[in-house]
């Protein structure tokens, strides 16, 4: 049986009943607008789905055809131990992100229209600032001769001046600050929708000022933490020129490697090997994530 | 060479992707009188261009369009491509062996080669491909506040943390001389550094490292020794000679010096190749146009004719002049290099991981 309203829609007639009809419908029911989105389509197709076939395939076929690049990965310990380090920095970072980004979020809700303008455009100046700039300021800040130890060094805290640079601790540092943005905007965007009389009636009805915090508004609020938490983490797992210009080269990420051994060593089935690693392995920890959170919602719902 | 790093932070992830997909940006259009010419970037460039190929295209009627920076993937997809829109790139000594060798460089003209020798240049800073377009010594920077009465003159004693305390720096790539240097320290005589004893270089550099510092870019270099992070550093005696230009605490020891150079080459399959051969052969040719690139730059000259033109308290303090070259001890070996570039940087990676 055919759905009545579909039957001028020659493409779709043929569908079978057990598609997931609503979406159907409701995709075909722009159907000259529907067009519209093919340049997108095709320009992702083009710049994204194309290339990372390409990268597939030439870590099966460069320099010859076969396992070779993958076995190589595991066969030194360096990269295995490049690609956990890697998620290790990218769990670090999500997790400092989200220590400081909650509250900071939760405060904006809270903060007078005037004070909400300040703490955004707090947030948002960074944003726009180049990512290169913001990591070579921070170098000058961690460096041993740099602002922090120099304060420090004359306030008489320390004598001798704390390695920063170069060092896993100032690779979070970086990232963290680099990330921020992107995991305080969703949270507020989640809260700010998050209707204030639920705690109120919550109290009302005998809870504490903690309570009604912690059952009512933080769970409200975990579609924008989910979608801030999730974008951290993946950009922090493909971080570059932060991780390049405040670690040492005893704390590599995988995108430095990557783009070592295609700039300088031009092994480029290798690199592939190595991003389609990394790209798998993201792929299994999102997926073990979806399990827990309701992926779709929090990246959608936001708006 | 100055802003490479800098630049690739950025330039590299595009770099990248465009490699990926085959595609090369580049300088739009090819006209029959334009010649790309393509650098690390940073004032180096625009001295290059300004003294060495801008005359070159007066007389040549020739209009010189610019690139940077000198990216190895995005060079090696354009030829792959077919298209390259880049004529003349400044490259790394050892790469240009190797892409030569793999054909992805046009050969340099016999007309090129015989002006090389005629100019005086380095039989072993030419190769089929690449002529030298610039010199440069990893020599031993201080900085002249820690150390007032004496210094480190040797790469033996740059390795000596007892007598001369504090941390060293030094470049965080295979090609970046660690290893010649720490060869040297322990004792191996000049003639036999190559073949490298890579095992014998990494057991050196043990009994540094945690006073090493690694860093990536000329800025860093110059801050490292300017500021006492790391009184001693293996650099670019350009870079120092012009910090201390400044007013800044630093100086060049150049003894035991290890001398350097870049390359430029002309991808294979470049529209205009002849012109960039031209453009070659007038360089060799053209003495007293290095010797304004050398003032400019700060860079040592291809041709040791161009020093003829110089004060001799500029070419002191340049690779290639008698000051310099009388205290050297080697040659950077790049055809070494262009064999075991990737090894060793994987030994590298390993050893620095540790």
């Amino acid at each position: 049986m055919k759905q009545p309203t579909l039957q001028h829609e020659p493409g779709v007639a043929a569908m079978p009943e057990a598609q997931p009809r609503r979406s159907m419908r409701s995709l075909f029911r722009i159907d000259g607008w529907g067009a519209l989105a093919l340049p997108l389509v095709l320009f992702l197709v083009l710049v994204f789905l194309i290339p990372l076939i390409a990268m597939l395939w030439r870590s099966f076929v460069d320099p010859e055809p076969g396992f070779g690049n993958y076995v190589a990965i595991f066969q030194e310990s360096l990269y295995t131990r490049v690609l956990l380090n890697t998620f290790l920095i990218a769990f670090l970072v999500t997790a400092v992100t989200l220590v400081l980004a909650y509250p900071y979020a939760y405060l904006m809700t809270l903060a007078k229209p005037f004070w909400r303008k300040v703490m955004l455009v707090l947030v948002l100046i960074p944003f726009w600032t180049s990512v290169l700039v913001r990591s070579f300021a921070l170098v000058i800040l961690l460096r041993d001769t740099g602002v922090l130890n120099t304060l420090a060094i004359d306030a008489g805290i320390i004598d001798d001046p704390v390695t920063m640079l170069r060092t896993a601790g100032g690779v979070v540092f970086g990232m963290v600050q680099v990330s921020l943005p992107f995991a305080v905007l969703p949270m507020y965007a989640a809260m700010s929708g998050i209707d204030r009389k639920l705690g109120l009636a919550a109290q009302n009805l005998g809870a504490r000022p903690s309570g009604a915090f912690w059952r009512i508004f933080v769970p409200l609020s975990l579609p924008g933490v989910a979608a801030g938490l999730l974008l951290t983490f993946i950009q922090a797992l493909g971080y570059y020129i932060t991780p390049a210009l405040l670690g040492g080269p005893e704390n590599m990420m995988i995108g430095e490697l990557i783009v070592q051994q295609v700039s300088a060593v031009l092994r480029y089935g290798f690199a592939a090997a190595l991003a389609t690693l990394l790209l798998a392995t993201t792929l299994v920890l999102l997926g073990i994530a979806s399990k827990f959170l309701n992926l779709e919602k929090a990246l959608l719902r936001q708006s | 060479m100055s802003v490479r790093r800098f630049l690739s932070g950025t330039a590299l992830i595009a770099a990248g992707a465009l490699a990926l997909t085959g595609c090369s940006g580049g300088g739009g259009g090819k006209s029959e009188d334009a010649l790309t010419v393509t650098m690390w970037g940073g004032g180096a460039q625009r001295a290059h261009v300004s003294t060495v190929f801008e005359p070159w295209a007066k007389e040549a009627g020739m209009t010189i369009r610019q690139d940077q920076p000198t990216d190895y993937a995005k060079l090696d997809a354009m030829v792959d491509a077919g298209k390259p829109s880049w004529g003349v790139v400044e490259v790394e000594p050892n790469y240009s062996a190797t892409a030569c060798a793999e054909g992805k460089l046009e050969k340099l003209s016999d007309e090129v080669v015989a002006a090389a020798k005629e100019a005086n240049v380095s039989d072993v800073q030419v190769n089929e491909c690449g002529i030298p377009i610039l010199q440069y010594t990893f020599s031993i920077a201080y900085n002249t506040e820690t150390f007032t009465d004496a210094h480190p003159t040797t790469w033996e004693e740059f390795f000596d943390v007892e007598k001369f305390p504090g941390k060293r720096g030094f470049w965080r790539y295979v090609t970046g001389g660690a290893f010649e240097a720490a060869l040297l320290a322990d004792g191996v005589a000049p003639e036999d550094l190559y073949p490298l004893d890579l095992d014998r270089a990494f057991a050196k550099l043990d009994t540094i490292k945690d006073n090493i510092v690694w860093y990536d870019t000329g800025d860093e270099q110059v801050q490292l020794v300017s500021s006492g992070e790391a009184p001693l550093v293996q650099a670019w005696n350009g870079r120092i000679t012009q910090a201390a230009g400044e007013g800044l605490p630093v100086a060049n020891e150049y003894n035991e010096n290890l001398i350097s150079y870049d390359h430029v080459v002309i991808p294979a399959g470049y529209a205009n190749a002849d012109k960039a051969q031209e453009w070659m052969l007038w360089f060799l040719t053209h003495p007293e146009a290095q010797s304004k690139q050398a003032i400019e730059s700060g860079y040592g000259t291809a041709s040791p004719d161009a020093l003829e033109y110089l004060d001799d308290e500029v070419s002191n303090d340049l690779a290639g002049s008698e000051a310099v070259n009388g205290v050297s001890a080697a040659v950077i070996d790049y055809n070494y290099w262009a064999e075991n570039y990737g090894p060793a940087t994987e030994q590298f990676n390993v050893w620095v991981a540790k």
